[in-house]
């Protein structure tokens, strides 16, 4: 019975030891793992610092020009509807035009004349007591 | 050699045995959920990492602010000489 009580302490302890060991180890492994992605992430954090660092002032900046520009801007298009209205062309006034004609005056038509037409003129002589040849002109 | 134990000391010796059984699987109960812990914020350290590398990527063009800031200090010196180009022209057309 006294070595029975011996050997199941002795496993007692045993397991113990080892159980600590073995869940210790696994553990140790998780944390350096962790440790190890904490670092890249105090790494990234840095970056992201640095890289967040110039926007403010540069946000600031644009943001200050950006004003100006918005304040200057009605001054530029009332200065440029005031030169297209000193520029744009205005005719004088004009009568109504009526539709136009030629310098020459009304031309002549001869195609009465070539058949022997003349209104307002009277015909004095037969037609057929002139010569076959002959052409009113 | 022969130990001789009266049935006191060899019961307290059984308590202590089981007792020691029961202490091992506790420490084995409480090691299993310390492990299983780490292994959870393991994963999250992992996905925090994983977030910040894209931060990181999405901020990595901030250098360009200063630039666009340059930018627009250009835009708006442009925009005076467009004023002292039109302030000469709206004189000349109003004589």
């Amino acid at each position: 019975m006294t070595t029975t009580l011996i050997v199941l302490s002795v496993v007692d302890i045993g397991l113990l030891i080892a159980g600590l060991a073995v869940y210790l180890y696994i553990v140790g492994g998780q944390l350096n793992r962790v440790a190890t992605n904490l670092e890249q992430c105090s790494e990234l954090v840095g970056s992201i610092v640095r890289d967040a660092e110039v926007i403010e002032p540069g946000v600031e900046r644009i943001n200050r020009t950006g004003g100006v520009i918005a304040g200057a801007l009605p001054l530029l298009y009332g200065m440029a509807e005031g030169i297209v209205t000193g520029a744009t062309y205005e005719p004088a006034e004009t009568s109504e035009r009526g539709p136009a004609q030629p310098a020459s005056g009304r031309r002549r038509s001869r195609l009465h004349d070539a058949v022997g037409y003349a209104p307002g003129k009277r015909a004095v002589a037969p037609v057929a007591s002139q010569p076959e040849d002959e052409v009113t002109s | 050699m022969v130990f001789a134990l009266t049935n006191t000391q060899e019961n307290l010796w059984w308590g202590a045995v089981i007792g020691g059984f029961v202490v091992v699987l506790a420490v084995a109960a409480l090691l299993t959920v310390l492990v299983l812990l780490v292994r959870e914020i393991d994963r999250r350290v992992v996905e925090i990492r994983n977030t910040l590398q894209q931060a990181a990527a999405n901020t990595s063009d901030t250098a360009l602010i200063a630039e666009t800031a340059t930018s627009v200090d250009a835009v708006l010196a442009e925009g005076l000489e467009h004023h002292l180009f039109l302030g000469r022209v709206l004189g000349k057309v109003r004589s």
